[in-house]
């Protein structure tokens, strides 16, 4: 409600400050012109061998250019504070979800801590829970991590360990990663690379596109999550395509997924959990790579395309040795072939 | 002995958290409740619709309905029933807006496990303490108020309108207290049955509702005054 009225506030402020600046414009005109004709009939009658030759028409245009000015600065701060608000209210909502997505573990950590401090536990079951606890603080690890990643990330602080790979071999490698990580069934992951081409990449990085795309496919799939990753090439870049049949993102949430701190609110959503962070990490990492992310759905329950495109490897002019080069740019070349070149 | 009462209870707990849910339904069956956990707001009111419970554990952040949304449909069906909120959402508008739409209480995550099973206790135990005092006296008159303690109905002129059974039991402790003093600690404690300095927020909640219901102009109150700094003090003049 606070936040209606202040944006109601500053919309009306805008309104009487765009009214103030006419409204001064006007008296402005009006009283150079009309001290303008004073000045003339005057003149002439009291003395009409003065010739009026150069009325100052400087201060006139200056004046109005000032005002206009002022204007214009008027509409920048208005559009400024608009975002800002606008920010403001997307960050309180990473918050709130931040709180709960701290709070949930800790508080199950806490009961079973207590559970185990109150109670005589069978053993059996204290192994279930100290499992349980454990699955707790890594959640709770992963999520100050990505904060803190992303943080750095903006500040470009972090140090990217860039190699030059194999397209085909490198992504394959992510994929199964993934799928172990998050215990994929494997009949449900389908996988395509049609071309061949070297790639410059942190593989850590991108293994982290990887990951939030498929923790969101889990997220937002009402059925066992399918996934199908499907990479091409051209000569300037590679594509790849990961696509899910999850509930599927409106046409008008396109662009805004990738804001930072934003959250889709969808009432069908199985699960309720998430920063806003995870998709505008992916777009940031892929930014670094000098690459770019779009996504298209079908529509609702049809699932989601995310589409990435990353610049192909383009071996250097071989004037030098390339080792030399990567040398010169600072580029550690991974020998292991199974992982890259 | 002492927790005869509470064997065999029927507890609905609506929880998406999977690792919450597993410790609570332990912690609960080892009270001796008989629990059944759900894990998203559809599954909440299908059960709630097909199984006769005795009280509602219930989380706000839920997958398809949340907490409110829960909440508010249950009290529509069932005014009586306990409804305890737990969530991570601390604001304290969150926590005004579910009491208003009818929870009974509201415990913020992390908690204490020995207060939480106390609180759940407390609510079980009133409920069925409700159960035989209403017997006593189950309707009662004052000004152009009427209310139905048994069947938690009330009535203002020719206004008639639904009561929980925690706003029945506040009012019904004012009522059995008239003419004294009430601190919001002794609601606390008697209502409730905890005994906070930190709560007293929601009492405020419990009686601004009383007063919406009973009074003429609830900014004014002529039956539930507020005695600053020391409580609250039911008045009925027609009937003293």
């Amino acid at each position: 409600m606070k936040k209606r009225h202040s944006l109601a506030f500053l919309i009306l402020a805008f309104v009487f400050a765009q009214i103030a600046w006419l409204g001064l414009l006007g008296l402005w005109i009006y009283w150079y012109v009309s001290n303008n004709i004073i000045i003339q009939q005057v003149g002439d009658k009291l003395s009409p061998q003065i010739q009026i030759d150069n009325p100052n028409v400087f201060i006139f245009i200056g004046g109005i250019i000032l005002i206009v000015l002022i204007a214009v600065a008027v509409f920048f701060i208005f559009r400024n504070l608009t975002v800002q608000m606008k920010l403001n209210s997307l960050y309180d909502n990473f918050i709130a979800n931040v709180t709960h997505e701290l709070k949930s573990p800790l508080s199950a950590i806490q009961l079973y801590t207590e559970t185990m401090f109150t109670k005589t536990v069978q053993h059996d079951k204290q192994k279930e829970f100290l499992g349980m606890m454990l699955k707790d603080v890594n959640r709770l690890k992963k999520l100050i991590n990505s904060i803190l990643e992303i943080s750095r990330l903006e500040k470009k602080r972090i140090a990217h360990d860039f190699r030059i790979y194999e397209v085909d071999s490198v992504f394959r490698s992510i994929l199964n990663d993934s799928i172990e990580q998050f215990r994929l069934n494997e009949n449900f992951v389908q996988y395509e690379c049609n071309g061949s081409g070297k790639c410059l990449l942190d593989k850590d990085a991108i293994q982290i596109v990887f990951d939030n795309l498929i923790d969101n496919t889990i997220k937002y799939s009402v059925n066992q999550p399918e996934i199908f990753l499907k990479i091409s090439c051209n000569k300037k870049h590679y594509f790849v395509e990961y696509s899910d049949k999850g509930i599927g993102i409106a046409a008008r949430e396109y662009k805004k997924i990738f804001h930072k701190f934003y959250r889709v609110s969808n009432k069908n959503t199985a699960s309720v959990k998430g920063t806003g962070l995870g998709l505008y990490w992916v777009r940031e990492i892929l930014k670094f790579h000098k690459g770019k992310v779009t996504v298209f759905s079908e529509g609702s329950n049809k699932g989601s395309c995310f589409r990435i495109e990353l610049p192909v490897y383009q071996e250097p002019i071989k004037i030098f040795s390339k080792a030399f080069l990567l040398h010169l740019i600072g580029i550690k070349q991974n020998t292991d072939n199974s992982d890259g070149e | 002995m002492e927790n005869d009462f509470i064997v065999g209870k029927k507890i609905l707990l609506v929880e998406d958290e999977e690792s919450l849910g597993v410790g609570l339904v332990y912690n609960l069956t080892e009270e001796g409740y008989s629990v059944e956990w759900v894990k998203d707001g559809k599954q909440a009111l299908d059960k709630f619709t097909s199984v006769n419970y005795d009280m509602i554990v219930l989380d706000l952040m839920l997958p398809y309905h949340d907490g409110f949304e829960i909440a508010e449909k249950v009290r529509e069906k069932n005014p009586q029933m306990p409804i305890l909120i737990l969530t991570a959402r601390t604001a304290a508008e969150d926590k005004v807006r579910g009491l208003e739409l009818g929870a009974d209480d509201y415990i913020t995550k992390p908690f204490n496990l020995q207060e939480l099973l106390l609180r759940i206790r407390g609510m079980i135990k009133r409920k069925l303490w409700y159960k035989t005092s209403t017997e006593l006296m189950p309707v009662f008159k004052f000004g152009k108020n009427e209310i139905d303690f048994e069947n938690l109905k009330g009535k203002c002129s020719s206004k008639r309108f639904s009561l929980t059974q925690r706003e029945a039991m506040v009012i019904k402790y004012l009522i059995e207290n008239k003419g004294k003093v009430v601190s919001r600690k002794d609601l606390l404690e008697n209502v409730w049955h905890i005994s906070s300095d930190i709560e007293t927020r929601t009492v405020d909640i419990f009686i601004s509702r009383l007063r919406k219901y009973f009074e003429p102009d609830p900014d004014d109150p002529v039956y539930i005054r507020s005695i600053r700094s020391a409580g609250y003090l039911f008045i009925d003049e027609m009937n003293d």
